[in-house]
Parts: C-alpha cells; sequence; structure tokens
C-alpha cells in the first residue's frame, strides 16, 4: 500500500493535486478541535465583518467567525460523505459478490431488489423523508437513509466483476483446495474489487455531499447541525448577497468545490492503480 | 523477377522499451533476424511463447507502436521498394498496398468480421475501395472467390454469429483473398480451431497459395501445421532465428539442437518410444542468459556457448543454423 | 473387483434463454465407463469443442449434476454425497486445468494453495506438517517447497506452473486426478515433460488419471484406453494404441486422418462445408 502511494506521488499529477487539496480540506476540519466559539452559539462575534486579521473569512449576520464556523461545516460534511460511503460500500459489496458469485436464483432476487433501488427517483425520497420525520432528521438518520439508497450502482458494477472471477480457474483451484466460498470471496475476490470499491468510494463521497448540500441549502434538513449546505441556508436565510455580505457564501462554496474537485481527481487517479494490468508490471510481471 | 524475394528481413532488431514506475526495462524481442520470403511459397515461423514470433511479424507488418520500437535492421517488401521497412513508408503508399498487395489472416475472426454487418457487407468495406467497378461487377467477382474457394455464396448474408467458427475462418480467408494479395501474413489461423476444421483450413490455404502464387508468412506454434504445410521453416528461440531451411530438411536433419528437440519430441501415432521435455525454462528477455541463448537447456552446452553468440550458418542448400557445436563439427 | 468410478448412463441437460423461449441442450448422452480400484490406468476422453467432454468432466468432480443416470465414486453415489461427505470426495477427485497461467491467483503466493490442500484435505493440523506434506508433494513432481515458496505465478514459467498444479492435487492423496487438457497451453519444449509425469504417477503412486484433450498423439502416447466423444455420446471406445492405429467409427477416421504430421497430407480440394 505505501509503495502504491508512493508511486501514485511520484508519477500522477492528478492525484498530487487532488491529495493536496483532500489534505487543505482535511486540515480545515481538523482545525475545528482548536476553535474559539462553540459552532451553535450566535452573536458571539459583530455580526458583518468584512474579511480582516481579526476574522480571516470575515463573520456572518449571525455573529458568527466565518472561518471557525466553516471548521466545523466542513468537518461534518466530510463525516457525512465517509458514512454514507463506507455504509453503502458494505452493502454493495456483499450483494455484488454474493449475486455474482451465488449466480443463479440467489442472484435473480438480488438483482430485482437491486434493480428497484436504480429506478427509484431519489431526491423526492429524501424529501418524503424530511416532511415524514420533521424534527428527528438528523445529519447521522439522514446518512444512513441515503447509504441505504446509494449503494445500488455499485453492487451491479462489483457484480460483474465478481461474475467474471468465478470464471477464471484459479477460483476453482481455490474450491479444490477446501476454501469455504467465504473465504474465496474474502480472500480470493475481494483484492480484486477493491480498487474499483477504493475509487467509487471517492464518486459515492461526492454524490452523498452533493445531495446533503441541495437538501440544506433548500432547508429540507436538520438546520442546527453546521454543515456546508447549513451554512449556505443561512446565509441565504439572512440575504446574504444582497445584504453584501459576500464572504458568508463565498468560502463554503469554495471550499465545497475544492473538496469536489479533490475528490474527483483523486478517483481518477485510482485508474492508475485499478488497472490490473499496471499492478502487475509495477510488481514485475504481467507485461511481456 | 523470380530472383527478387518478395519479403526480405536484414538484422531486423525490435525491442520493447519501457519504464514501469521508475524502472526502465528493454525486452529484446526481436534480435538480429535475417530472412527471405520467396514468391510462391509458404514460409513457417515456429517458436513458443514468448519466443518473440508475434512481435516479429508486427515488425515486418509495420504495426510498431511504443513500447515497441525498430531498433536496426529492414525488413523490406518487393511492392515498397523505396521503404526500409513498411512503416517507414509514405502513409499513402501503405493505404495503397494494404489488401492489394499484402493482407492478413487473425487467429480471431471475430476480430475482423464486423458482428453487426452481414458478411457481404464486410466484403463491400474491405475490397470495393480496392478492386473498384460496379457493384454488379463487384458481386460477381466475389460470389466467384468465393465458390473458388468452395463456399456457399448465401454466407454473404449471414451475419459472423449464424456461421461455425470454421466456417467464419473460411470467410475471413476468403476476404483476405479476394484481391488476390501478394504477400499474406496468417497468424496462428487454425490455432483455435477444430482439428478436423484445422486441416480443411490448411487445404485452403495451400489451394488458394498455389493458385494464385502468392507468399504466405504463417506462424505457429504447432510443428504439426508446419510439417503438412509449410514450404520453408524458420524456429525461433528467445526472440533469435535459430534455424531456416526447406521445411522437408529441416524436418528430415534438424541442425540446431533446440529444432531437434521440438521435432523429436512430437508424439506420432504408431510410434511408442519414450519422448522427453526439455529441462530449464525459456529465457526472460529482459535479461536474456550471456553467449547462446539456449545453452542452459542444451544438451551439446560447451564453454564456447556461455559466451559467444553463435553465427547463422550454411549446413546445406538454403539451409542455415546457428549453433556453435555445427560449426565445430560436432554434429 | 470393485470399480474406483463408474458411469452409468450419465446424461446432462442444460436449459438456456429465460423464462420463454428456453432451450434444452443435451451436452452429454447417456455415457457408460468404468475404472477400476485395483488397476491404475490413463483413461483418455478425446473430443472436439462441443463434444460434452468438459461437461463430462465437471460432473466427475461433482460440480454439475448429472440429469440422468448415476456416478459412481467408489461405491458411493456422487450426486448423493451429503455436505459434510463432500471434503472427503474433493480429497479424493482432484482436478487440473487447461490454463497453468490461470490456475492460481496471480496476486497470491503459490505456497498458499498448497497449504491450504493440507489443511483442509491433506489432514495436516499445523504448519509443519502442510509444509512437509507440500514439500512431499512437490516432489512428486520434480520441485521443492524451498524453490516455491514465497513466489508469485508470474515468476514461474508455464511447465513449472503446471507441475505446482499437480503437485497441490497431489497434497490430498487423492485417488482420481481429472486433468482437463492440461498440455495444450504448456509450450511444446516442456510438454512431453508434463505428459511423461502422468504417467509415472499411474505407474510409481497407483493414481488414475482421466486425461481429457483434443490431441490423439499425445492420447496414443501415454494413455492405456480411451473414449472418443462427439456430441455428447461415446462414438468408439477401447484400448488406446488398438483404436488409434485402427480406428472404425467414420468420425474416428476422419479425426485419425485429420492428426497432423510430417507424413500426412493436404486435401487441397476444399470441401463446401
Amino acid at each position: 500500500m505505501t509503495a502504491i502511494l508512493r508511486d501514485l506521488l511520484r508519477y500522477n499529477g492528478e492525484f498530487r493535486i487532488g491529495l493536496l487539496l483532500i489534505m487543505a480540506v482535511a486540515v480545515m476540519s481538523g482545525l475545528s478541535f482548536f476553535s474559539p466559539y462553540p459552532p451553535n452559539d450566535v452573536y458571539v462575534v459583530a455580526p458583518d465583518v468584512p474579511p480582516g486579521a481579526a476574522h480571516w473569512f470575515g463573520t456572518t449576520s449571525r455573529g458568527q467567525d466565518v472561518f471557525w464556523q466553516l471548521t466545523f461545516a466542513i468537518r461534518n460534511t466530510l463525516a457525512f460523505g465517509l458514512i454514507v460511503a463506507v455504509l453503502s460500500r458494505i452493502v454493495s459489496l456483499a450483494v455484488g459478490l454474493t449475486a455474482g458469485y451465488l449466480g443463479g436464483w440467489v442472484d435473480r432476487v438480488l438483482m430485482a431488489i437491486n434493480d428497484t433501488f436504480i429506478v427509484i427517483p431519489l431526491f423526492p425520497i429524501l424529501i418524503l423523508f424530511y416532511f415524514v420525520l420533521r424534527d428527528s432528521m438528523s445529519t447521522l438518520l439522514l446518512a444512513v437513509i441515503m447509504a441505504s439508497l446509494g449503494w445500488a450502482y455499485d453492487a451491479r458494477l462489483i457484480r460483474s466483476i465478481a461474475m467474471s472471477l468465478k470464471t477464471r480457474e484459479f477460483t476453482e483451484t481455490s474450491i479444490f483446495s477446501g476454501m469455504t466460498t467465504r473465504e474465496i470471496l474474502m480472500r480470493e475476490h475481494l483484492p480484486y474489487v477493491m480498487p474499483v470499491v477504493f475509487s467509487t468510494t471517492l464518486n459515492n463521497m461526492n454524490w452523498s455531499i452533493g445531495l446533503e448540500v441541495t437538501l440544506a441549502v433548500l432547508g429540507f434538513m436538520d438546520i442546527n447541525t453546521p454543515t456546508i449546505g447549513g451554512m449556505i441556508y443561512w446565509a441565504n436565510q439572512h440575504t446574504a448577497i444582497v445584504a453584501g455580505v459576500w464572504w458568508w457564501i463565498t468560502f463554503p462554496i469554495l471550499l465545497v468545490v475544492m473538496t469536489f474537485v479533490g475528490l474527483y481527481l483523486l478517483s481518477v487517479s485510482m485508474n492508475e492503480y485499478i488497472d490490473p494490468r499496471s499492478r502487475l508490471a509495477r510488481m514485475g510481471g504481467g507485461a511481456q | 523477377m523470380s530472383s527478387q524475394p518478395i519479403l526480405r528481413v536484414e538484422n531486423l532488431k525490435a525491442h520493447f522499451r519501457g519504464t514501469y514506475f521508475g524502472v526502465s526495462r528493454e525486452v529484446r524481442a526481436v534480435d538480429d533476424i535475417s530472412f527471405d520470403v520467396e514468391r510462391n511459397e509458404i514460409f513457417g515461423l515456429a517458436g513458443e511463447s514468448s519466443s518473440g514470433k508475434t512481435t516479429l511479424i508486427k515488425t515486418i507488418a509495420g504495426l510498431i507502436r511504443p513500447p515497441l520500437e525498430l531498433v536496426g535492421g529492414r525488413a523490406q517488401f518487393a511492392f515498397l521498394p523505396d521503404a526500409p521497412t513498411i512503416h517507414q513508408a509514405a502513409p499513402a503508399a501503405v493505404a495503397a498496398i494494404r489488401w492489394r498487395h499484402l493482407s492478413y489472416i487473425m487467429q480471431g475472426s471475430m476480430n475482423v468480421l464486423n458482428p453487426l454487418r452481414r458478411i457481404g457487407a464486410t466484403f463491400r468495406d474491405f475490397a470495393l475501395p480496392h478492386l473498384g467497378g460496379s457493384a454488379g461487377a463487384f458481386e460477381a467477382t466475389v460470389t466467384a472467390h468465393l465458390e473458388r474457394l468452395r463456399l456457399d455464396p448465401s454466407v454473404l448474408s449471414a451475419y459472423p454469429h449464424e456461421l461455425s467458427g470454421g466456417m467464419r475462418q473460411r470467410v475471413t480467408i476468403a476476404l483476405a483473398t479476394i484481391c488476390k494479395p501478394e504477400f499474406i501474413i496468417a497468424d496462428e489461423p487454425t490455432t483455435a480451431l477444430d482439428v478436423i476444421v484445422q486441416k480443411d483450413v490448411l487445404g485452403m490455404i495451400r489451394s488458394i497459395q498455389r493458385e494464385m502464387g502468392s507468399s504466405v508468412l504463417f506462424v505457429t506454434h504447432d510443428m504439426g501445421v508446419h510439417a503438412t504445410l509449410t514450404d520453408k521453416l524458420g524456429v525461433m528461440y528467445a526472440g533469435r532465428l535459430v534455424e531456416v531451411g526447406a521445411t522437408r530438411d529441416v524436418f528430415a536433419a534438424p541442425r540446431h539442437p533446440y529444432t531437434r528437440h521440438l521435432i523429436h519430441s512430437l508424439p506420432r501415432i504408431g510410434d511408442v518410444t519414450q519422448r522427453s521435455g526439455l529441462p530449464g525454462t525459456p529465457p526472460n528477455l529482459a535479461n536474456p542468459p550471456p553467449g547462446c541463448r539456449f545453452h542452459p537447456r542444451c544438451p551439446l552446452a560447451m564453454d564456447i556457448c556461455r559466451t559467444v553468440q553463435p553465427a547463422m550458418i550454411d549446413v546445406g542448400p538454403g539451409h542455415r543454423a546457428s549453433c556453435h557445436a555445427i560449426s565445430e563439427g560436432g554434429s | 473387483m470393485t470399480a474406483l468410478i463408474e458411469a452409468k448412463n450419465i446424461s446432462k441437460t442444460f436449459s438456456r434463454g429465460g423464462v420463454f423461449a428456453r432451450r434444452r441442450i443435451e451436452a452429454v448422452k447417456g455415457i457408460n465407463f468404468s475404472l477400476e480400484e485395483d488397476k491404475p490406468e490413463i483413461f483418455a476422453v478425446i473430443g472436439e469443442s462441443g463434444s460434452g467432454k468438459s461437461t463430462l468432466a465437471r460432473m466427475i468432480l461433482g460440480i454439475h449434476k448429472p440429469s440422468g443416470g448415476q456416478l459412481i465414486f467408489q461405491g458411493q453415489d456422487v450426486d448423493k454425497i451429503p455436505r459434510a461427505g463432500r471434503a472427503a470426495f474433493m480429497a479424493r477427485v482432484q482436478p487440473i486445468f487447461q490454463n497453468p497461467f490461470e490456475a492460481f491467483n496471480p496476486l497470491k503466493k503459490l505456497d498458499f494453495y498448497l497449504t491450504m490442500t493440507a489443511t483442509r484435505f491433506g489432514g495436516a493440523t499445523s504448519r509443519a506438517e502442510a509444509d512437509a506434506a507440500s514439500d512431499q508433494a512437490l516432489r512428486q513432481v520434480g520441485l521443492s517447497l524451498d524453490e516455491i515458496k514465497g513466489r508469485f505465478p508470474h515468476e514461474l514459467s508455464g511447465g513449472q506452473l503446471q507441475r505446482v498444479a499437480i503437485a497441490r492435487a497431489l497434497v490430498s492423496k487423492p485417488r482420481l486426478i481429472l486433468a482437463d487438457e492440461p498440455v495444450s497451453m504448456v509450450d511444446a519444449s516442456l510438454r512431453m515433460s508434463i505428459v511423461n509425469l502422468f504417467g509415472d504417477l499411474r505407474d510409481r503412486l497407483g493414481l488414475s488419471i482421466i486425461y481429457i484433450t483434443h490431441d490423439l498423439a499425445t492420447a496414443y502416447y501415454i494413455s492405456d484406453r480411451l473414449i472418443i466423444m462427439r456430441h455428447g455420446e461415446v462414438v468408439e471406445q477401447g484400448p488406446a494404441r488398438e483404436v488409434l492405429s485402427n480406428p472404425q467409427h467414420p468420425y474416428s477416421q476422419q479425426l485419425r486422418a485429420a492428426v497432423l504430421s510430417p507424413s500426412a497430407t493436404l486435401e487441397t480440394i476444399t470441401p463446401t462445408h
């Protein structure tokens, strides 16, 4: 793993830039632990102060420091994205590997469920959840809901890889070496899908963060937990742009765009790692 | 006209040069190879996997793409007299000779036949620009050609998947020969076929070649195919040509120990004598052994073989081999 | 005399396609043969693509269930082996596949599979016992654990990999080896040493080997008896050398005539189909 990281760093420009952006975002969210202001308190500083030495990114009309508020917002947003990605990866791996390897009626049943999830219109469902749950809607709950809606595409992708792995002779060698189905999936097939899983994790984070921001901006969210979308929502509520408080809306947008671009570049550069031929070439075999 | 070979390969060298994550490697897949292909003959090229035979025909056909590089030598066609190798010729000149003078028969017929187009449409795509003429005249030419190959012209209205593997390979041979090319490169065209079909297809290649007087460069690892089909035979080992000569002579009296092993290890029905495998394994071309590349596996290896690369020497009329044991008079 | 394996009129029908427009494909139609327990032999199954020979192989390995007939291994119906007895059956019937480069996971070390087989099927309870069993099996094929330990598949040649694959199959001390085209992808210079190894295992270890191939010449060279299959049926069977020297069925004669050798002649009049 360290060798892969080193090679990617040395030979891949996209990876370097992506990593730099994501590191900056990560440092930003780490700073939240050192914030002088509690995230949910308002009017702790003078409102509507433009960016300057005292307040780097200025302050909001609600008397919050934009910089420190942003550290909480990005932390929550990243955590949200990660939770959705990790949970949905677990589901898509379990469904994809099992359906692809076992085939038959197991595959048919799992794929019928899978395809149902693919065709469900996501956005109305999420809004419906908000109207049903109202005040009990929390960021964590939304993450779980989105994870259970966002695994289906990648499960299909993993299934197709598992199906081709199943027909390869080494799978039969494993069976006749006495390995159980679970061992074959975990030890033989999982390493082949991990690169894909890794790259789809980044895409999935992008997708869930984007949706979260959209929902929050529209107010269909728990607006008391500071997130990027939540900040933009409050800025809109106070008509920040019209009032000339541009910094309230610009910095959150800049930061989330940085996150998007960073995740995108990382996921693109993962392709180098995903291609098993380049992986084998690195191990010294494969390419003739 | 008959004195000049249609293809002259001289000291051809083509290497793979690649940098994999900071480590540069050079694989000498085609290393100093010379031979001629005369008009109206089937020249067979034999060799195991990673012997460089596929790289050699790629180089000859001008399909040189990185990481493969032409390092030296020539592979000159008589119909392209101005270009030392085909990939140094003007693109327009190459476009003009392809299919008309030089065509290919590949292993996978599905790579040639578009699965979404009927066979007849594929014939028009490939051959009409070269043959020209009216649609009716073209149709007549194609039908006549198919009938000569004992193929039912009704295949023209079929889709590739409707035909059996053997039938598809026959269609690709018809496609490759429709313009009566002077030179045909055949890369393992029968390897994927069943044995009975294989024999029919080989017979078809031989008939059309004899009828048109073309030359065929026929690549396969199967010595049985070479014995049955080819007029001349070149044997490759680890990127080098180790023996070349008339197929009959090579089979009757192989001079290189590798060729001798290939021929003597072939099991034959009716012969129950013990056959043996060769010890050791083919060398890694990124790091070949010094001297003769065959010496680590050679039963006749001498001190000189470990240090000095043997030269090709004449061992009979048109029969050459590169082995120190021959020049020492040890054979 | 008891049978090691006996096929009683076994057949296999696949159905393909969706709920509508299902097609039934009869891959194997009523095949009978039997290998004796105390008479180790190499039994060749000869056929071209579509002859049903690979389906037959997968039924013998217990991967496919026969649609009809019975397959008896050491007195036990293979189809009726309970889940608990499956491991014992797999230990006694082991496969060798066609492509040595595909037989092992390219990302895994080779000794992993030997150790696995030794602990799951060979009764090894410790690392040392598993290593000893692996080493013993590797020595049967002319290798040793020291040469293989820690190596990845791409570091070995096709011939060496096929030897490792055979050694892995031997670790569980099987009674029957099923080799599906085991030399068709091995280079010519290494092929005969693998073929000779099969003869050696039969003579030295008393193993029976079902050798599935399309190559009549190696079948003639190494096998004792053979069956020739076409479209799922056996067209001819008998002692290998007798059958191949003087084939009786028209299809066998056609196959025999298609064997290429320096003495073969090509039919240059091409048939229409």
